[in-house]
């Protein structure tokens, strides 16, 4: 798998603002039907870093290749699907329903002059069957829980037929039953539909089993290829300070 | 209420009338909520700079109004990428500038303040025959732009970065709709005036809203509002002799104070 051309291909990115720097000289791949985390206190630059991947972010110094190409030379975004942090945070009052939204999800593959045909409903529906909000189709955006609205961002990123995922603590403000649901979604996602799933959290005791890598950022980047071995660092605890202690009781509990 | 189409001036006040409702609810649903609202009062001022100079120079002023209003369209978008200014400031300062300079040049023409008066606030009197056309003309072709890019236009507004992410060229169809709402309002300002265009692009959704029911249905209340208020405004402007614009905008905030009250608590 590793001789494929990777989705990401990151080489020493730098990032520096108001002469302070972010992340320094960070180093990655991603490659395709991975499953990774990202891990690192608040403040750390994780959510920084995937807005560099997606080009919303210009790095200081470094060079970001997605699949095997430069930014400019890019135009298969439906290919991404982003899930952007506090995403589920959305306005009441604006007029969407749920369908309105997963329905966003195809908007940029169409041409000029179409329509929504048979098969965006059918990737709108499948979309929405996968994360389990078909009832939910006519509600208003505004009237959902959070865990509700979760489901409705990742079904309009899903809805794209995306290779991969990136997810930035997408559970925020969620309670603890969906956020298991979530979980074991994400998996069989991976696992089933092979997506790529690149996943900002906290969480990363509940799913050190199934992810295949770890980063863990904190203005530099560390990657460890055995995630559990990672967990019971005893440095790892003195980098990342309360959020690495937290991993630790997590995985006590499991 | 027929004899008022015996005349030709109501006729053509009519026609223009309702292609402006159309436009100004259908635009306004984008422009409200991109929470852009100011773009519209700040561009009608621009427009006013177009009619001014027109004044003086005696050209037609619904075609310098445009001219004016796209270039000051274009001018704001490109201050607010090039200098990270803050768009209400950058909005509040084109407005005043635009309003001094039209005050001055119109002074400083001689005595046009009463057709002036009929472009801050509307007149049915005000619409010629070749007015008419060039309002169909530059009405269809921003109504089918704002058709063709509607679902891009939504997703922008509901989330411009992950619209961004998703491949949509966010930045040059911002470009376009601010083009397409200075179109707009430049025609509009000689049936509600440039005071007051600001209120029928905004409030007929700001109604809407209150529904609480998806982009469609919304964008079709926002139309019948808009529909209903230019159509009622102008049979009242007609009838007691008012200006336009204004009638227009109190029958429009009629149908905003009944939305709000209607849709108590739900
Ligand atoms: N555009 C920006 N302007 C100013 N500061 C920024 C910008 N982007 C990121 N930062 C700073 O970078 C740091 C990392 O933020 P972030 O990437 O959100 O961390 P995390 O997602 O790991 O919590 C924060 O201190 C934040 O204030
Ligand atoms: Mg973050």
């Amino acid at each position: 798998m590793k001789f494929s051309v990777p989705i990401f291909d990151v080489k020493n990115l730098t990032f520096s603002i108001k002469g302070q720097t972010i992340l320094s000289n960070i180093s990655l791949e991603v490659f395709c039907s991975e499953y990774i985390a990202i891990i690192g206190p608040n403040g750390g630059g994780k959510t920084t870093l995937v807005r560099m991947l997606l080009g919303l972010e210009t790095p200081t110094s470094g060079e970001i290749k997605i699949y095997g190409k430069k930014f400019s030379n890019f135009n298969e975004w439906h290919k991404i699907g982003y899930v952007p942090q506090r995403a589920s945070l959305v306005d009441a009052s604006f007029p969407a329903t749920v369908l309105d939204i997963v329905k966003m999800g195809r908007t940029a593959k169409k041409q000029l002059f179409s329509f929504y045909g048979t098969e965006d409903e059918k990737a709108v529906y499948d979309a929405m069957s996968k994360m389990d909000i078909l009832d939910l189709k006519e509600k208003m955006i505004g009237t959902l829980s959070g865990g509700q609205r979760q489901r409705v961002m990742i079904a309009r990123a899903l809805a794209s037929k995306p290779d991969i995922l990136i997810l930035d603590e997408p559970n925020t403000g969620v309670d603890v039953a969906s956020q298991k649901k979530f979980y074991t979604l994400l998996r069989k996602l991976n696992q089933e539909d092979k997506i790529t799933i690149v996943f900002i959290t906290h969480d990363i005791g509940v799913i050190a089993d199934d992810i295949a890598r770890l980063f863990t950022i904190n203005q530099k980047a560390i990657i460890c290829n055995n995630p559990k071995q990672l967990l019971s660092c005893e440095e790892m605890s003195e980098l990342y300070g309360m959020d690495a202690h937290l991993l630790h009781l997590h995985k006590h509990r499991h | 209420m027929l004899e008022m189409f015996e005349y030709d001036f109501m006729q053509r006040a009519f026609i223009a009338g309702i292609i402006i409702a159309v436009l100004a609810s259908v635009s306004g649903t984008f422009v409200v909520l991109k929470r852009y609202s100011m773009i519209s009062e700040t561009l009608a001022h621009s427009a006013l700079v177009g009619v001014a100079v027109a004044l003086v120079a005696e050209f037609s002023p619904l075609w310098t109004a445009v001219v004016f209003a796209v270039l000051s369209a274009w001018l704001i978008e490109y201050l607010r990428s090039a200098f990270s200014l803050y768009s209400d400031a950058v909005l509040a300062i084109l407005l005043s500038g635009s309003l001094a300079i039209a005050v001055i040049i119109v002074s400083l023409g001689g005595s046009f303040n009463n057709s002036l008066f009929s472009y801050l606030f509307g007149s049915i009197l005000s619409v010629s025959s070749d007015d008419i056309i060039i309002i169909a003309i530059f009405g269809t072709i921003s109504l089918a732009i704002l058709l063709l890019f509607s679902k891009e236009l939504y997703f922008i507004a509901y989330d411009e970065e992950v619209a961004k992410t998703s491949g949509i060229k966010v930045n040059r169809l911002n470009f376009l709709l601010a083009s397409v709402v200075s179109i707009i309002i430049a025609l509009s300002i000689t049936i509600i005036g440039s005071l007051l265009i600001g209120a029928l692009m905004v409030i007929p959704t700001v109604a809407s809203l209150q529904y609480k029911v998806g982009f469609l249905k919304t964008m079709l209340l926002s139309l019948i509002f808009g529909l209903l208020s230019v159509t009622a405004g102008m049979i009242f402007s007609f009838y007691f002799s008012l200006p336009s614009g204004a009638t227009i905008v109190l029958c429009v905030l009629f149908i905003f104070i009944i939305s709000l009250i209607v849709n108590r608590k739900k």
